[in-house]
């Protein structure tokens, strides 16, 4: 009785896969890794600037070091690359691993679903939120003792209404909201954002992008009439909420915090977005093949908001210490600075001026970063309130009213 | 069933009829029953955002309801329904010629090929295949450019993004692969004598298409048909992707219910209504397919006294009939080849662009910068590690040949295992060492890629595991002990089904949250247990679900097409009913549960919408993982990790294959048992 010779393999590879046949192979495959590990490059430099050296000034610098992993749930390219990613592990220790969430209220119903297990450390929510997550246990307090870099907080930013003593939260940056338009397509000048209106339901109509988040909006209704968006009168939000559902609805092409990546694709024309990330649509819109100067910024006018980004550290979190060295580490100038120039959003550091001549000089669109007094001036904060969800709800009309 | 000599010592299986689906019962009960009664529960609340779980109880009412018929809601609905009847179609359309012309047009080599290329592009992401559409379509990109320059399109490029049209699109693709199996595997069934006896008694080509092989194919048309329209209606990605506002589809909209306005009330309305309204299309289709053939019998007087009038035509002297059949053939043959081939290529663009743009230097995965590095697959090839891996591997092999000739010698086994060797020397070297050691987090530097990759193999196996268990379990008990409890378990198993995954997502997110406090279940979906966090059991359940439902049909199905006696005999021969499972049932089932499982696994790795709303950071999924990045930028590394992980799938799998084919299995029989068939 013949034995067979049973393998997992076709009859005519059987004889063929023997040492020899391995060995040669497997120096095929070693001899094709080396070649494509020589072609591998670096990193690809961020979309900033390399920091020049060390600020002058008083600064701390203290840096604690820590292991393991660290989770951070935040807005979409709000770090830069190479700080979450190999100068976290080489200065801090930690393997970070990020999220991203389009609006305030996916972060809270993130975290209210994990119900103190989300796994996240560290989350990044819009100032006023916080008051109701400390309500609802979804972020804890903060050690200050280990955030002993906290004193280079410009003092202006520190201490807000809504988290008096920074007892949950140290400032991330803060930023402003306004708009980006293709001058080509839009010949007129635009300056306010009733242009902006008039432009999403003429010439853009079906080819604008409006911020993800409610408050944002409707926002946009209240400055674009010159009025507070945190009013309360009940004619306002009615009427607001009559435009934006029956007029403006339909003329939308898309829902989209980030419109930076879509720009560059030509998905839009005109876009409304937050500061930092529009300052990186140009660069995207450069790398595609695109002409930057087609494209004008437009802060919001007559009035805008100011919102800040702060760092808590979630409930339930797995490696606090991680937390708090990495925001202690963030506050660092130099890191800041860094960051600053991939985000394009004001850090909040001390003398952030001298820092900006100092460690870049060679910052490009500084004026979508820093404000003068005069646009300072027409910001407004966000106050949380009844009206909040109501604007979610309003949010929500629209959306389904836009895919009709 | 035959009486036989009484068995002495009784061993007729003793207990509740239901005892052998007792795992599946409980496991359905906790998970999807009680998750989705809640639900229902939450649509009769109102919302209050001030309280954990934001619905208020106190004043139930119907207002939710009354709110989603209201015109702007019910639009997104009628627009839902309408994109997956006409997605349907279209891949009934598409997809007929295709499994025919495998069916019956080629032989038996050429039709696993062709089958293999329908497959393939489906073990690539779901989602970096939608992702990728966004490539050619985008506004400023290189067709669109090239369109503009030959006039086909206006100034604005190609403005199909951010549209119902686009989502149209990418789910007629993402679905066509799971209408054309179903359709070949019932074309394959049909016996070619009825065909032929059907041309020998006078009919010609289309009335033989019409009258013969359409009607028996019809119970696979109506396995693709709920294949891919139950899964459309539901859908939450593509529209998300590609969709922007004009393409909102009600799945992306009851998710943002739950994830941005917190009005669970609302969505929870939407999705129960959902759910009513899937079942109506479906009850409506069936009652057409049904009415249609009692409408036809009115016609047939007519056709036949046409058929009477066409045979009484005087013939064209001179040329043989058999000339023009030939003739005729060949041109469909040629036309469906032509067509199959059409498919194929338009089944490969999005995975060929995705395997371009790994290439990209540029930072975008969509945007082409013109210009190709292989820096993003350097970051793959970190020569450490991966050699590091290399040596492991080839010290296995060597370790597997010194061992097999040692034992050889010692005359243990026969010569015959050597082929054992590549096969789990690759498996311990890339699968096991990559669970333990995660070798290949070290490989992609940033984003976690690596670690989403783990998750995702490490969260579909026990998934599958689960499955198949369960599966088994309780499609043996289903069809050998069938009852009155199977009745109720088969509505539970076809509501598993019928429900689309976005309901399913949401009632297990809602759920996990509420069963923290019980001990034992809160600390294993809390802490978790062993190597295996919260969020990886989180994940088993939820991806457990649908496939434990398919495995529990395609056994059932396995099982009731053999009758009893070999059981009977086992029984009879004194076995007791353990053994008896064990050594007859088991090995009947084996080739169903090990399709069931190929098939739990591919589901399971490609499983983005339940898995991202359980999700926990530690435990993210490749699909959640770029689900996240679409809302950053997705940079051309996401490229090589999806080819990479399709890479690892189709090499797994096709070890598996392999073991099945040396077990008898064809791959026609593998696709059948898929079928249930």
């Amino acid at each position: 009785m013949t034995k067979q010779l049973r393998m997992l393999a076709p009859e005519a590879f059987r004889d063929k896969l023997n040492r020899r046949a391995f060995l040669k192979g497997g120096t095929v495959a070693a001899g094709f890794a080396v070649v494509l590990t020589a072609c591998g490059g670096s990193d690809e430099s961020s979309d900033g600037g390399e920091s020049t050296g060390e600020a002058s000034g008083d600064y701390s610098r203290v840096v604690n070091k820590a292991s393991g992993a660290l989770a951070m749930y935040t807005w979409g390219d709000y770090n830069d690359p190479e700080l979450v990613g190999s100068l976290a592990e080489s200065e801090l220790g930690v393997t970070m691993k990020v999220d991203y969430y389009p609006s305030n209220e996916d972060l809270i119903t993130k975290l209210a679903a994990g119900a103190g297990n989300s796994g996240f450390d560290i989350v990044v929510p819009t100032g006023p939120y916080i008051p109701q997550m400390v309500e609802k246990g979804l972020i804890q307090k903060l050690d200050m003792s280990k955030i002993p870099n906290f004193s280079n907080v410009d003092t202006a930013y520190v201490g807000r209404a809504w988290d008096a003593g920074n007892e949950y939260s140290v400032c991330k940056n803060w930023g402003s909201t306004g708009y980006i338009y293709n001058k080509t397509k839009i010949t007129r000048k635009m300056e306010t954002w009733q242009d902006f209106i008039d432009a999403c339901m003429n010439e853009a109509s079906g080819d604008c992008a409006m911020i993800d988040t409610g408050p944002n909006l409707c926002g946009m209704w209240y400055w674009s009439k010159g009025k507070n968006w945190n009013s309360q009168d009940e004619a306002d939000i009615a009427e607001c909420e009559r435009f934006l559902v029956e007029e403006f609805a339909q003329h939308i092409k898309a829902f989209d915090s980030y419109p930076s990546t879509k720009l560059a694709e030509g998905a839009y024309s005109v876009a409304m977005g937050w500061n930092g990330d529009l300052r990186q649509a140009y660069t995207r819109i450069e790398d595609a093949g695109g002409d930057p100067d087609e494209w004008v910024w437009v802060l919001g006018a007559p009035a805008t908001e100011l919102w800040m980004d702060t760092y808590c550290v979630a409930a339930g979190a797995p490696n606090p210490e991680a937390a708090h060295a990495w925001i202690n580490w963030e506050l660092v100038p130099e890191i800041s600075i860094r960051d600053l120039q991939y985000h394009g959003y004001n850090t909040g550091m001390k003398n952030i001026d001298t820092l900006i001549q100092e460690l870049a000089p060679d910052l490009v669109r500084g004026e979508m970063i820093f404000f003068t007094p005069e646009q300072v001036a027409t910001f407004q904060t966000q106050e949380i309130s009844p009206l909040t969800d109501r604007q979610v709800e309003i949010m929500n009309k629209v959306k389904a009213k836009a895919g009709g | 069933m035959a009486a036989t000599v009484a068995n002495k010592r009784g061993w007729r299986p003793r207990g509740p009829k239901f005892a052998l689906a007792l795992p599946s019962i409980i496991w359905y009960a906790a998970f999807f029953v009680a998750p989705i009664v809640f639900v229902v529960l939450y649509s009769f609340g109102t919302k209050d955002i001030n309280r954990l779980v934001p619905v208020d109880f106190s004043n139930p009412s119907t207002a939710s309801y009354s709110a989603v018929f209201d015109e702007t809601f019910f639009k997104v609905f009628r627009g839902t329904i309408r994109i997956a009847i006409s997605a349907t179609l279209l891949c009934l359309l598409i997809g007929l010629p295709v499994a025919y012309f495998a069916a019956f047009k080629v032989g038996e080599k050429w039709r696993a090929i062709v089958l293999a290329a329908v497959v393939v592009p489906s073990f690539t992401s779901f989602l970096i295949r939608t992702v990728a559409w966004r490539i050619p379509l985008a506004p400023n990109g290189m067709f669109s450019k090239w369109l503009q320059d030959i006039g086909l399109v206006g100034d604005n490029g190609i403005q199909i993004l951010e549209t119902a049209a686009a989502v149209q699109l990418a789910i007629v693709y993402n679905y066509l692969g799971f209408m054309i199996l179903p359709l070949y595997v019932a074309f394959d069934r049909i016996d070619v004598l009825l065909r032929e006896a059907s041309k020998d008694l006078g009919a010609g080509r289309i009335a033989t298409f019409f009258s013969v092989t359409l009607p028996l194919a019809g119970p696979g048309i109506a396995a693709g048909v709920l294949l891919t329209f139950i899964p459309m209606c539901g859908d939450y990605v593509t529209a998300t992707v590609l969709g922007g506002a004009k393409g909102n589809m009600i799945g992306a909209m009851i998710a943002s219910q739950f994830n941005q306005a917190q009005n669970w009330p609302l969505g929870s309305a939407m999705a129960v209504l959902m759910i009513g309204a899937v079942l109506l299309v479906l009850v409506a289709g069936a009652a057409i397919v049904w009415a249609a053939p009692n409408v036809l019998v009115v016609f047939e007087p007519l056709v036949q006294s046409l058929r009477r009038r066409a045979a009484q035509r005087p013939r064209q002297v001179g040329v043989a009939p058999s000339k023009h059949f030939a003739l005729a053939d060949s041109v469909l043959h040629r036309a469906l080849g032509a067509w199959t081939v059409l498919v194929l290529v338009f089944l490969f663009i999005p995975v060929g662009l995705v395997f371009m743009h790994s290439f990209n230097r540029g930072n975008s995965f969509t945007i082409w910068s013109y210009a190709v590095s292989t820096k993003w697959w350097g970051e793959l090839f970190d020569a450490a590690v991966f050699a590091q891996t290399v040596a492991l591997f080839a010290a296995l092999v060597a370790a597997g040949v010194v061992a097999q000739r040692v034992l050889r010698k010692r005359a243990k086994f026969g010569g015959g295992h050597s082929g054992w060797i590549v096969p789990s020397a690759f498996a311990l070297a890339i699968v096991v060492n990559g669970v333990l050691t995660r070798w290949y987090a070290t490989l992609f530097d940033f984003s976690g890629i690596g670690d989403a990759i783990r998750n995702s193999f490490l969260a579909a196996l026990g998934a599958t595991i689960i499955a198949v268990i369960l599966g088994g379990t309780s499609g043996v008990a289903l069809a050998r002990r069938p009852g009155a409890w199977s009745s109720a378990f088969m509505v539970v198993v076809f509501l598993i089904l019928v429900t689309p995954e976005i309901m399913e997502a949401l009632a297990l997110a809602t759920w996990f949250p509420r069963i923290q406090e019980v001990p034992l279940v809160g600390y294993v979906f809390g802490s978790g247990w062993g190597p295996f966090n919260g969020g990886m059991n989180k994940l088993w359940v939820g991806q457990s679900m649908y496939s434990s439902a398919v495995v529990t049909l395609i056994v059932r199905a396995r099982l009731a097409g053999l009758d009893e006696s070999l059981e009977q005999a086992a029984a009879d021969l004194g076995a007791p009913p353990g053994r008896a499972f064990r050594q007859i049932t088991l090995p009947l089932i084996a080739s169903a549960m090990i399709a069931g499982g190929l098939l739990s696994f591919a589901l399971c790795l490609d499983n983005a919408v339940v898995s991202s709303l359980i999700s926990e950071a530690g435990s993210t999924t490749f699909p959640v993982a770029l689900l996240g990045a679409t809302r950053s930028t997705i940079k051309p590394f996401w490229g090589v990790g999806a080819i990479s992980l399709f890479v690892v799938t189709m090499a797994s799998l096709w070890c598996l294959v392999v073991v099945l084919r040396r077990g008898g299995a064809s791959a026609g029989n593998i696709a059948a048992t898929l079928t249930g068939n």
